[in-house]
């Protein structure tokens, strides 16, 4: 393959996460800061104040960070998106992803790279055309086929169209994650029925809930064979990455800024490996079962192809929530380390541990980091079980410190 | 008297509360969220004796916030 370059691009909705995307191989982070972030509720934002320590991490470790300004913008914004903006300069940030032009115009006065993000549903070449005097990277409509990402692609090449950085204009591309049953951002359901708007970041995702259709003169409730009928299914394309890479796409977006550090690990480390697999010639079913069924053991609501394939949104899920084949129940902090050692050790705040259970640590310096107990020890000796109040150890290879937290990984 | 309470931390700046009750609210120009005026501020919450002349629209008010940091006690 000739293609190489790609750039794999994941979610990070708190330092956990971020540090779980670098440590699981992703190029480049995005993340949003306060309200202005279409993650505003269901994220725990960073602040304008978390942004040096973002930039700091990504640079030690050559990894890019991108800020999501994505929201619709109002008037009493403008200066806390100056504000926001002049920081990103400040401290580096090597991007800035929106849709709104005031957004837009600011980056330009500022000389800040820009992303045009997928609320902008950039669906043709000609819109492409328009916003390469802004931008570099345009992340396409989520609502494309892949005919359609591959036609815009040539045409770029073909017109020669280059951003402001005077590269030609590079393409994102949703791959895996959350679908929006709208067109992305064109919904209003959540503003219609409680007051939320998705564009500001505040979706209560009605599409999610089971509803009952009843007919009003006789009061009869209407079966509907799919009890979630506005619930689209996530979006997973590990068996396309080489369809993908092939149509022309620069950048793999991964979604997920209101997820886990265990999740940002497993698909970053999964959409990884597919596209080393695509570029060694090595792309292969058996290796997409095996990602396939990595991929299912975290959150997920059931998956479909999306509509690369020219499919039409019909892939509801059946169920409310995640379909995930593991969870994590919470155990413990970690109350102390032996550097010499590098032994770690956890108090038990709730739950109980058995030899030979899964565990998961989380954490801001460390990510995500996943074993077996092969050995139990329980406040200094050997035990096959530990309950809560325990104080547990086992060898870990990096610091710890009271952020980081102790889960086990059950079977659902 | 009730109070009309305002848990700014977690505001989205959306305005509603500033369109429905503007003699009460206003959309701050420094960070894009809804001040409440005249209201006392204890750990970032702001309070304010309400006036029984408003309580109709704040609890309107209460009703209409996207993220629920309005209450009336």
């Amino acid at each position: 393959m000739k293609e190489s370059n790609i750039e794999l691009l994941s979610p990070a909705g708190s330092f956990e996460a971020m540090q779980a995307a670098i440590n699981a191989g992703a190029d480049a982070i995005y993340f949003g800061v306060e309200q202005l972030n279409m993650r505003t509720r269901s994220a725990n934002s960073f602040s304008i104040s978390d942004l040096a320590e973002i930039s700091r991490v990504c640079k030690k470790n050559a990894v890019k960070a991108y800020i999501t300004l994505n929201t619709v913008m109002y008037e009493h914004d403008m200066n806390l998106l100056h504000t926001i903006l002049e920081e990103v300069k400040k401290q580096g940030i090597d991007a800035v992803i929106a849709a709104d032009f005031a957004v837009i115009e600011y980056c330009s006065q500022l000389k800040i790279p820009l992303h045009i993000s997928t609320q902008a549903n950039v669906s043709n070449i000609e819109a492409v055309q328009f916003f390469s005097r802004f931008a570099d990277v345009v992340v396409l409509a989520r609502e494309l086929t892949l005919k359609q990402v591959e036609h815009i692609s040539k045409e770029i090449k073909r017109r020669n169209i280059r951003g402001v950085s005077g590269e030609l204009i590079k393409i994102e591309l949703f791959v895996h994650g959350a679908l929006c049953m709208a067109v992305s951002g064109k919904c209003y359901l959540s503003l219609h029925t409680q007051n939320a708007s998705a564009n500001r970041g505040a979706c209560l995702q009605n599409c999610r809930r089971t509803y009952t259709v009843k007919d009003t003169e006789t009061n009869e409730e209407l079966l509907i064979d799919n009890e979630y009928i506005m619930s689209p299914k996530d979006l997973c394309t590990i068996d396309l990455v080489d369809q993908l890479i092939a149509s022309g796409v620069n950048v793999f977006k991964i979604e997920g800024r209101s997820k886990g550090a265990d999740y940002v690990h497993t698909v970053t480390e999964c959409y990884r490996e597919a596209i080393e697999a695509v570029q060694n010639n090595d792309y292969n079913s058996d290796k997409i079962k095996i990602w396939m069924d990595r991929l299912t053991k975290v959150y997920n609501r059931g998956f479909w192809e999306g509509y690369y394939l020219g499919r039409k949104l019909g892939e509801w899920t059946s169920n409310p929530g995640s379909i995930a084949e593991e969870r994590k129940i919470y155990l413990g902090k970690s109350t102390n380390y032996y550097p010499k050692i590098k032994v770690g050790e956890f108090l038990l705040d709730s739950g109980t541990l058995k030899e030979g259970d899964t565990i998961m640590v989380v954490g801001p310096a460390i990510g995500m980091a996943k074993e077996k107990m092969e050995t139990l020890i329980v406040n200094g000796k050997q035990a096959e079980m530990a309950n809560k109040g325990d104080k547990i150890t086992f060898p870990f290879p990096s610091k710890l410190t009271a952020q980081d937290k102790l889960y086990k990984i059950v079977k659902q | 008297m009730p109070k009309i309470i305002h848990y700014r931390d977690k505001c989205i700046g959306c305005g509603v509360c500033f369109e429905m009750q503007p003699e009460l609210w206003r959309m701050s120009k420094k960070d894009g969220k809804a001040t409440l005026l005249h209201a006392v501020v204890k750990k970032n919450i702001h309070i304010l004796p309400l006036n029984n002349s408003f309580e109709i629209t704040g609890r309107e008010v209460v009703k209409a916030c996207p993220v629920n940091i309005i209450k009336i006690q």
